[in-house]
Formats: structure tokens, sequence, C-alpha cells
């Protein structure tokens, strides 16, 4: 849909690997994405360094918040107890649900060839 | 607006809103009948709050698809609406009829109703969602079929583009699958199939093209982004849309005595059901990001970004949540249902009429948009009604994850309204959000009657 040039930008293209992560092929698609981030993350072009390198620390954000804090929340809770279950739940789904949509927010500004920031990681540009 | 004719859109939008406002209403006495069982009981049982909620729900989006349509087809099509007289005479119609089963629902024992008005004829009362009357449905039809004529006619004779040609397709789809809620065999196991072919390819099909169309419309004119752009994501959006949510159908025949093959079909397809919303949320912020100009009708432009991302969450996320057969074994019609109903009808569907009736209203009472005062209102209400919603969804859900927990797991589960009362505590506080929403519901009407400076385009 980037009917600019008819190329995929890698600009988009951290953004879309950031959602892929989070939605189709967790683990693959980061590896993906930290190919990128390597090759990107000096860029000349602001926008493209901008993009690469905030999907590549929101990926590493979304491990944590999607598997360290719910391991946090199952080692800290009984998991033989119903509010556990309720708490973990909850969150996961809210945190996920959050991130994709960033990530949403985030391929709409590089499809627009736009910056984005994602939030309390806007000095990783 | 461009053409007189498009004024019809008026009174049906007026009706839609007065109506949502007496869904709610229902839905607050609803909620709190779920803590306090004899609450107005015997004058409004749960089961007539229920579907006085539920009914009013389709009625008023329908009142919305139609003032939206009579509002878009005309300027999409760039000529007068075919009959403007017979728009206005099907709204009087419609609303006599819908106002008529309301009254009917609430004052007439639902059997007795049914003896009324000639379901010993042709049964198709009983059923979830559609239990209107015989002569009700009839009407619903007339209706339906009057508006498609007056619509198509004007396409006919008009320009034909994606945002008309998809809005008709879905209105056609709307009026077709219908029918279907005349067919009510014997047989329970085929009463449920064909049931869904009205309930499921309503929501989850034909009303997909005529949001997209709706969402479509608005974001060209408040961004001023090329119609070709915005028309190619409406193809792919409602291409995704037909084929995940037509197959997808499958995840209402896990439990029903359909085939086991429907738990693949079903499981697999409606887990890429989500994509059509996934791709409205992209293409509303990517649009608005890409825009030309700054459209002084803010509200509708944060109307259409909020219809996005809530039809994203309520509708993909929550839908998604619960749709794998073997989850699904274990959430079947818990309140995990409940809260993704919530979210994705509050999502997908009232916010799309709203962001439609926020973009148009001001231009059907002369003006390109609305005070800034009473922008801020609405603005205030959008937020009041959006952030609500997202905590009812998520007491619902607390209470389903607990109502599985308790009744459907274990060794020693709890019945039905003995897990009631252990998630009472999540009802309540769904009745206080609920009250929230009701506050946003009348600022949002308040700001019709805020005056101030005019706004203009920059």
């Amino acid at each position: 849909m980037n009917e600019s040039t008819g190329r995929i930008s890698p600009a988009v293209l951290a953004e879309a690997l950031y959602l892929v992560n989070l939605l189709l092929a967790p683990g693959l698609a980061f590896m993906l994405l930290l190919l990128l981030f390597r090759r990107h993350r000096s860029s000349a072009d602001a926008l493209t360094r901008g993009h690469v390198r905030q999907a590549f620390a929101a990926s590493l954000a979304a491990g944590f918040l999607l598997v360290g804090v719910p391991g946090l929340i199952a080692l800290a809770g009984d998991l033989g107890q119903a509010n556990t279950w309720t708490v973990l739940l909850l969150y996961f789904v809210c945190a996920h649900a959050a991130l994709v949509l960033l990530g949403v927010l985030a391929l709409a500004r590089a499809l627009a060839g736009k910056p984005y920031a994602y939030p309390l990681l806007g000095g990783f540009q | 607006m461009k053409y007189q004719s498009q004024a019809v859109a008026k009174p049906y939008f007026i009706a839609a809103i007065g109506l949502f406002v007496g869904q709610i209403l229902f839905g607050l006495i609803m909620g709190l009948q779920y803590v306090v069982g004899d609450f107005l009981f015997p004058a409004i049982p749960f089961n007539v709050a229920r579907m006085v909620h539920t009914n009013l729900l389709i009625v008023w989006l329908l009142f919305g698809f139609m003032g939206a349509a009579y509002y878009l087809i005309p300027e999409e099509s760039e000529r007068e609406l075919y009959s403007p007289k017979l728009a206005l005479a099907m709204f009087w119609i419609f609303l006599v009829a819908g106002a008529l089963t309301i009254v009917g629902y609430l004052f007439v024992p639902y059997a007795k109703l049914a003896e009324m008005t000639g379901n010993d004829l042709l049964a198709t009362m009983g059923r979830e969602f559609l239990e209107q009357p015989l002569p009700t449905k009839i009407g619903i039809v007339i209706v339906a079929l009057a508006m498609l004529f007056n619509l198509s006619m004007t396409v006919l004779k008009g320009r034909k583009t994606a945002i008309n040609l998809v809005m008709l397709l879905g209105l056609w789809g709307l009026a077709i699958f219908f029918l279907f809620s005349f067919y009510n065999p014997a047989n329970l196991v085929k009463d449920k199939f064909y049931w869904w072919w009205v309930v499921h390819l309503w929501v989850e099909g034909v009303w997909e093209l005529i949001m997209g169309a709706m969402l479509a419309f608005v974001l060209v004119k408040v961004t001023g982004v090329d119609r070709e752009v915005i028309e190619k994501w409406l193809y792919v959006i409602i291409a995704m849309a037909l084929i995940t949510g037509l197959v997808g159908m499958g995840h209402h025949y896990y439990w029903i005595g359909t085939p086991e093959y429907w738990q693949w079909w079903g499981s697999v397809f409606s887990a890429l059901e989500p994509i059509p919303f996934f791709m409205m949320t992209l293409f509303a912020f990517n649009m608005v990001n890409r825009r030309r100009r700054e459209h002084p009708n803010k509200a509708a432009v944060l109307w259409a970004l909020g219809t996005g991302v809530m039809a994203f969450l309520g509708a993909g996320v929550w839908g998604f949540l619960h749709t794998l057969a073997p989850v699904n074994y274990y959430t079947h019609g818990s309140q995990i249902t409940a809260a993704h109903g919530h979210m994705a009808f509050y999502g997908a569907y009232v916010m799309v009429v709203l962001t439609m009736i926020s973009y148009t209203m001001p231009l059907l009472r002369g003006r390109e948009a609305n005070s800034p005062k009473a922008q801020v209102l609405e603005m205030w209400a959008f937020w009041l009604m959006t952030v609500s919603m997202v905590f009812i969804t998520l007491f619902l859900t607390a209470a389903g994850i607990l109502q599985i927990w308790l009744q459907r797991m274990g060794e020693t589960p709890l019945g039905f309204m003995a897990t009631q009362d252990q998630v009472a505590l999540f009802y309540w506080m769904r009745e206080y959000t609920g009250l929230v929403f009701f506050t946003g519901l009348m600022l949002y009407i308040g700001s019709f009657f805020v005056k101030g400076d005019k706004t203009q385009a920059s």
C-alpha cells in the first residue's frame, strides 16, 4: 500500500516485522528484524534509522511485557487460584492488544513517511 | 450538503440517537437486575429487558445505516435521491413499527404477543435477536426493499464509485440475509444453523461492507486523500472481510449438532477474521497521517480513528480470544461472549454510525463543522463512552474468566446461579461504568445544542 515508491522501505518493513513478531511468527520475525536493525541502525536517512531502531527497541520491550511480566505473575501468584488466572489473562490480552495498536500507529506513520516514537522509548531514535 | 435530498438522512439519525438512549437505559436496568434480581420485577422482567436492549440496538443501528446511505449515496452518485418522499415514508413506517414492537414487548406477555401477531401462521418468533413479531419482520423487509429500490435507482442513474457500490452491496446483503429469519425449521440444529445466516452474516459479513463504505466516505471527505488510494484499501478490506467472515461462521457451529469438521473450518477462518479490522485501523490512521487538509470537524476525525481502534479491539482481539474450538469449548456462552459482544458492537457499528452522524449532522444543519465548544463536548462524550466501554469489557472479561473457572473447570464445579453470586462484584463495577457510558451519551446529545462561533476549514 506504499504507493509512493512501489518498494517497501526499511522503515515500513521494520514496523511490519514488529507486528508479525507479535501476531504471526514470534521469534522468526524478531530474527529478521534483528538483521534489518543491524543493517540500517546507522542509516543516514533519519526516517529509516528512527523506525528501525524504534521497532527493534519496542520488540525487546514487548518481549519483556509479554513473556517476562506474565512469568513473574505466574511465579508470584498461585496458578491453582482463579484470581491469578484472571489477572494473568487480563494483563496478557490488554498488554498484547496495546502493543499491537502501537505497532499499527507506527506502521501507519511509516507508510506515510513520518517518524514515530513508541511511548517511553522515544530516546532510542 | 451538496444535494437537497440528502436531508432525508436527518430524521433517521435523530431517531437512531433516540433509540440509542432507550437501548442504554434498558442495558442499565438489565445490568442492575444481574445483581438485584427483582429490580423492576414483575413490570420489566430480565428476559424482556434483554430483548428490548438487543432489539433497540439492532433497530437504531439500522436507522443509522439507512440515514448514512441516504446521505452517502446521492453525494457519491452525484445526483439527487431517486425518491426522497419514499425515503421519508419508509422512515415513518419503520419508526412506528419499531415503536409498536417495543411497546408490545413491554406491555403484552410474549406468548400473547405471538398469538396476536400471527405467529401461528408462520412461526418466526422466540429466537434470540429475531424476537420481532411477524408483521414487524415483514415491515423490515418492505422498508429494506423500498430503500434498496430507491438507492439502487439513484446509483444506476448516477456515478458509480467503489464506496457507493460497496455500500449498496452491503445493504442488499443485509436485506437478503434477513430473509432467513422467516425460515424456522422444527429441527433445532437446522434452526440454529440458519439463524446464524442472519446474525453472523450480518455482523461478521455484510455489515462490515457497510462499515467499510461509511468509514471510507468520511475519510475521503475529512482527509482529502486521493479517492483512488482509499478505494484500493476498501477493496482489500471488504475482500478480507468476506473471505474470513463467510467460512468463519463455522465458529458458531462447534457445539450445535453440526459435523465435527466445522471445528477446523471455524477455527482456521475465524482466526483470520481480525485481519479486516486490523486493516481498517491501519487504513484510518494511514489516511489521517497522509491528509492533505485540516478538516474543521475534528470530532468526526476522532470518531473515525476511534472506530478503527475499537473495532479491532472488540471484534478482532476479543473475538479471537474465544474463537478457537478448544478454547470455545470452555468459554462458550459465558461472560467472555458478553464482553466481546459489547465492545465489538460499540467499536464496529455504534462508532461508525456516530462517525457518520458527526460528519454529516453539521452539514445537514448548514455548516461544515460544529463550533469548537460543541466539538469539545462531543469529544468528551467520545472519551467517556469509549473508555467506559473498555472498562465494561474488562469487567465482563474478568467475570467470564472467573465464571469459567468456577463453573466449568475443576473437580467440583459450581452451578450457574451459585457462580453468578461469586462474580457479582464485577457486575456491580460494570453497572457503575455503564452509568459513566450513559453520562457520555447525554453529553453527546448535549453537544447538538451547544452554540458558538462557526469553525472554518483551513
